[in-house]
């Protein structure tokens, strides 16, 4: 047989470009993610029993329901829901044709396993509300309240709430998620070593992703490794020289390097979270509600936002993330800043200028305690805090612990002011942080009040609808607010940046997070 | 008489044994924070707690707590971690590889490298050198292990590209970590050796080796290094248990696996059987190198076995 040089040419040619094809696409089929810091230190992939759950968990488990940024619910394993007028059952159907990673089918009865399985979990709070579950058919389940739960879309979305497959989870017990997990999701667990990585690999028969993701089929990312990289520098210099493809949760100091750097493109989603200053109301001075409410005038949002994180961000004028509808309460309530109205404050309550630009009273200085964690994020903005309290006359010392160890501070009533942050979208954050019935932690404030524990009740328990729930949380806001148990002071961004030469992201990422729907649209570049 | 001396050495360590297994213990009762409150969950009743003091049997006399635990120690039984929820043998074997090769390789790196500079400095008797020399000396014992981990980042990873940032794929990955934890003991051994060197040559013996006309090489390796090697042996052993304790703050830095990283871990979380499991294997191995130097010296230096035994 004789080929023509023009044929074996194209030949030669054709097999080199696949030859190269190939080679690129098998290079970049592994997508390397660094997790962010607050993620670092899940011990197993349970979202029914787990405590800390990472990104990579929701790769493997799919929920009933998904929430996007604007706090919308769209059908993901459920199709549909619906609740009858009086709050008290929710029909939901389910998908068909979704198998668990096992091969098991997902249908109701899985469902009614699975919610059955959170009792007795620390977890098990997201199903309170739940009296139990029928299953109506094999694609109909029936959730039957205790109490009518608005807030039950919001838990069902949650990580916390993927479904795992009821055969694994009985087979392997407290093995569950630490040496093999399966789900129904578009990844499932290959490899996970603990504090180190989780290697996840595409699940080929997926076909059944949420609409907040363009890709509703298998993954376009053959594996994905999740890496743990404990210091934060380090994470920075693996995506600055390739080690790592995403960097998960990029602190705000590393921006304006990352931005410099031609191959890095960095996505800023709307955060999740507030930086805020608890005030102890039982440590004197704050136990006076004069020195508290001018103490909250003291602290300038505006300039932080500016000089601390270089304009990117919010300011926050009170508990909870602007997104959210309990957020917006009475003008007059928000905390706003006012030295001068501070400093009329700490006059009233008998705090005077001293010549040394510290106050006194009764020949004590205003020399309090400022306590903060060791992480990256809080450490100059607890200098800032410092110098603006130092502004109205008060000395506040720094001290800085570990995470455990401030806990325990927290829970001997040993602080009087501290600087730190929380990370949750919904209002009933505040139950938790101000609730009498966890003084110490998470009630760093230690306030314990009859108002304001029964406006907490009420917003909890006795919301029957979404608007009611809404008019409830932002009743007790507004008293946390009128009380001055803490300073609000800042909303981050949640950014994420990872290298454009590598892969593609899709942007405005889709959800509250950068979660399941944004890794089913990420596509290696080539 | 080595037998003998060995014998007497392991039985001193009995006691040290003893001393430091208390220690290790009491660490429960010396962190801050009750460790019973880390493991209740948020708005937990008295009874809650109570149950979790039985569960982990430390509603019981302390003494007796600790020859249970001491007990299990001997049957290499190290409990469960109570946040990992795995058992906390595991857990070590699954690391301690790890620290062993990191820790190996920067003790093999620091020994060679090490006798080799203090040998040439011991011998160029050159001005500049030895200037150079004591300079590196300076420099090795001082800087801080976490700083050399960023620079050598920088300058291998980050400017040349040559080595990973971080992680524990590959020989590639090691490469930095064994820098940064043997740099400090190149300097000290390489001190050592030249003073050991430079204090033998002013042996008499050494006259009357040159007198009988053999070879400085010869003179070098057959007769100064036997008799330089006692107080670099020393160094060297007592070395064993400094590496792997100095992996702790290197193994963070370079996101590696190991015993360091587990240890940092469990403290945060305040998981204690965890971190008694890793305070032991950090004990015993500084026990091993210090039993190791002792006998090596006393295999090298019989003044030292008759004195001591």
């Amino acid at each position: 047989m004789r080929y023509s040089t023009k044929t074996r040419l194209l030949t030669g040619s054709a097999i080199v470009a696949a030859g190269c094809l190939f080679s690129a696409d098998a290079i970049a089929q592994n997508v390397t993610i660094g997790m962010s810091a607050s993620e670092l230190g899940a011990t197993a992939y349970n979202p029914v029993a787990a405590s800390n759950l990472n990104t990579a968990t929701s790769l493997i488990f799919d929920r009933l329901v998904e929430q996007d940024a604007d706090q919308s619910y769209h059908p993901h394993l459920a199709t549909g829901w619906e609740e009858t007028p009086d709050g008290l059952a929710w029909t939901f159907t389910l998908l068909d044709g979704v198998t668990f990673h096992d091969d098991t089918p997902f249908n109701a009865a899985a469902v009614q396993s699975w919610i059955a399985s959170y009792a007795g979990t620390e977890n098990e709070y997201l199903v309170e509300a739940i009296e139990s579950v029928d299953v109506v058919d094999d694609l109909t389940v029936r959730f039957n309240m205790k109490r009518p739960e608005p807030n039950l879309l919001y838990n069902l979305a949650s990580a916390f709430m993927g479904i795992p497959s009821p055969t694994a989870y009985a087979e392997l017990g407290t093995d569950f998620g630490v040496t093999s997990a399966a789900g129904t999701g578009p990844y499932a667990l290959q490899r996970f070593e603990i504090g180190l990585q989780t290697v996840l690999v595409r699940n080929d028969d997926y076909t059944w992703g949420s609409d907040l993701s363009e890709n509703t089929g298998p993954g376009h990312v053959e594996t994905f490794t999740f890496r743990e990289i404990p210091d934060q520098s380090t994470a920075f210099l693996e995506l600055q020289t390739g080690g790592i493809d995403l960097l998960l949760g990029v602190p705000t100091d590393f921006l304006p390097i990352l931005k410099a750097e031609a191959n890095i493109q960095i996505i800023q989603m709307p955060g999740t979270g507030i930086s805020y200053m608890p005030i102890n109301v039982t440590a004197p001075p704050f136990d006076d509600i004069l020195v508290r409410e001018a103490t909250t005038m003291a602290i300038d949002q505006d300039s932080i936002v500016a000089a601390v994180y270089g304009g990117v961000g919010a300011p926050a004028r009170n508990f909870l993330i602007s997104s959210l509808p309990e957020a917006n309460v009475d003008e007059a309530l928000n905390v706003t800043y006012d030295p001068a109205r501070a400093g009329e404050l700490l006059d009233q309550a008998g705090w005077t200028m001293g010549d040394d630009g510290v106050r006194e009273k009764d020949g004590e200085p205003l020399a309090v305690d400022l306590f903060t964690a060791n992480s990256t994020e809080f450490t100059r903005l607890t200098q800032v805090v410092q110098a603006q309290l130092a502004a109205i006359g008060m000395d506040a010392a720094i001290t800085v612990f570990d995470s455990s160890t401030i806990r325990d501070e927290y829970k001997r009533n040993a602080h009087q002011l501290a600087v730190r942050g929380y990370d949750w979208n919904n209002s009933d954050i505040l139950d938790w942080f101000f609730s009498g019935n966890r003084l110490g932690y998470p009630n760093v404030s230690m306030w314990e009040d009859e108002e304001g524990q029964r406006l907490n009740d009420v917003a909890m328990t006795e919301s029957a609808t979404a608007a009611e729930r809404i008019a409830n949380f932002t009743a007790y806001h507004e008293y946390v607010l009128s009380q001055h148990l803490f300073v609000p002071i800042y909303q981050p961004t949640q950014n994420i940046a990872f290298n454009s030469e590598k892969i593609t992201v899709p942007d405005p990422v889709r959800g509250s997070r950068f979660r399941q729907q944004s890794f089913m649209d990420i596509q290696v570049a080539q | 008489m080595i037998l003998r001396y060995t014998f007497f050495r392991m039985l001193m360590l009995i006691p040290v044994s003893f001393s430091i297994s208390v220690v290790i213990f009491m660490i429960v009762y010396l962190l801050p924070g009750d460790p019973i409150d880390n493991l209740l969950r948020v708005g937990s009743s008295p009874e809650d707690r109570a149950k979790l003091v039985a569960q982990y049997g430390l509603d019981r006399n302390l003494v007796v707590q600790y020859f249970v635990w001491i007990g299990n120690m001997f049957q290499g039984e190290f409990g469960q971690a109570i946040v990992l929820r795995r058992p906390v043998a595991d857990l070590v074997a699954q690391n301690l590889p790890y620290s062993l090769t990191l820790g190996g390789l920067a003790f093999l790196f620091s020994s060679t490298v090490g006798m080799t500079l203090g040998t040439i400095s011991a011998i160029v008797r050159h001005p500049v050198l030895d200037r150079m020399m004591r300079a590196f000396i300076l420099l090795g014992s001082t800087v801080p292990g976490f700083w050399l981990a960023l620079l050598l980042i920088l300058l291998f990873s980050v400017k040349l590209g040559w080595f990973p940032v971080s992680g524990a794929g590959g020989w590639q990955s090691l490469v930095l970590p064994v820098l940064t934890i043997g740099f400090g003991g190149v300097a000290l051994v390489a001190r050592v050796t030249r003073v050991a060197l430079m204090d033998a040559r002013r042996e008499d013996f050494v006259t009357l080796l040159h007198a009988k006309g053999l070879s400085s090489g010869t003179i070098l390796f057959r007769h100064l290094m036997p008799h330089a090697l006692l107080p670099v042996v020393t160094i060297l052993a007592l070395r064993i248990g400094w590496i792997l304790g100095g992996a702790v703050t290197v193994e963070f830095v370079f996101g590696r696996p190991g015993l360091g990283s587990l240890l940092i871990r469990a403290l945060g979380q305040r998981d204690y059987p965890v971190v008694q499991a890793c305070l032991l294997m950090l004990a015993l191995a500084v026990m091993l190198g210090t039993l190791i130097g002792d006998i090596a010296q006393a295999a090298m230096d019989p003044r030292v076995r008759e004195k001591k035994s």
